[in-house]
């Protein structure tokens, strides 16, 4: 069986960018909250 | 600094799996390489697992004790779940296309791991449409156990049903037949994913607790 390699760079590319999408979205939100006084309202 | 601590240990251990899977792990005798994916596919799935498990876990909790931190753990883990699933169903479909000739077929495996993707993606949109905290809670800890059910199906699907998709492997009542190597390298991605995603629980709770501080 041929090695089909661009499918398992295809598949661990695309978990990469999901992982890191979300974590850099978590990241974005956490500054974004730390930064704001908890007295006023969201 | 916990988090952050344990954020590194994650990297690491990412760094670890993928160098296993490239690196340690033997290139597979009859799929050749593109068997590699499933140093993904597989560690994906059980990571999922837990994460709806620690939804669930949530989500009683919630219901037992009235703790909004239990009804933030349920938010925590389902977000990363739904992450972990679509892992699971986009690289198994990259797996099945050169090995099974079809990006997708309705076998009893990739639609109930469809339908527990849908049920989780739900979760979350039933949690973004009620403002009211308490209800909210309330009625994303029945949806969150009531979810859980749809593991089992997924897990014995291929025992239950006439299924494409292969039997367990691991997890499974007989000893694994797979190769140490083989073994070894799933752990290793196993623990790593695992690790990943104790850190984005841990983090998604940490930034729910200022969401609810700043929502009052």
């Amino acid at each position: 069986m041929p090695d089909n390699w661009s499918y398992v760079f295809a598949a661990y590319g695309l978990a990469a960018v999901g992982l890191l999408a979300y974590w850099r979205h978590l990241r974005g939100r956490a500054k974004s909250l730390a930064g704001r006084d908890p007295r006023s309202r969201a | 600094m916990a988090v952050r601590a344990l954020g590194w240990l994650a990297a690491l251990a990412l760094a670890a799996g993928v160098a296993t899977a490239f690196g340690y792990a033997p290139r597979e005798a009859v799929q050749g390489n593109v068997q590699r994916i499933m140093y993904l596919h597989v560690p994906a799935v059980l990571t999922a697992y837990l994460a709806f498990g620690l939804v669930f876990l949530g989500s009683v909790g919630y219901l037992l004790t009235r703790r909004p931190g239990w009804d933030r753990l349920a938010l925590a883990a389902a977000e990363p779940g739904v992450i972990f699933t679509g892992i699971t169903i986009a690289s198994g479909s990259i797996w099945g296309k050169p090995t099974w000739g079809t990006w997708w077929t309705w076998d009893a495996r990739l639609t109930s791991t469809a339908v527990l993707f849908l049920v989780y993606v739900g979760y979350l949109l039933l949690r973004g449409m009620i403002d009211e905290p308490d209800r909210r809670a309330r009625v994303a800890a029945v949806v969150g156990i009531l979810g859980t059910a749809n593991i089992p199906i997924v897990h014995f699907s291929v025992k239950w049903w006439r299924a494409l998709h292969q039997p367990a492997t691991i997890l499974g009542p007989e000893p694994s037949p797979i190769a140490a190597p083989i073994a070894v390298t799933l752990l290793v991605n196993w623990l790593a994913f695992t690790l990943l995603l104790l850190y984005l629980v841990a983090k998604r709770t940490e930034i729910a607790r200022l969401e609810d501080l700043h929502a009052g």
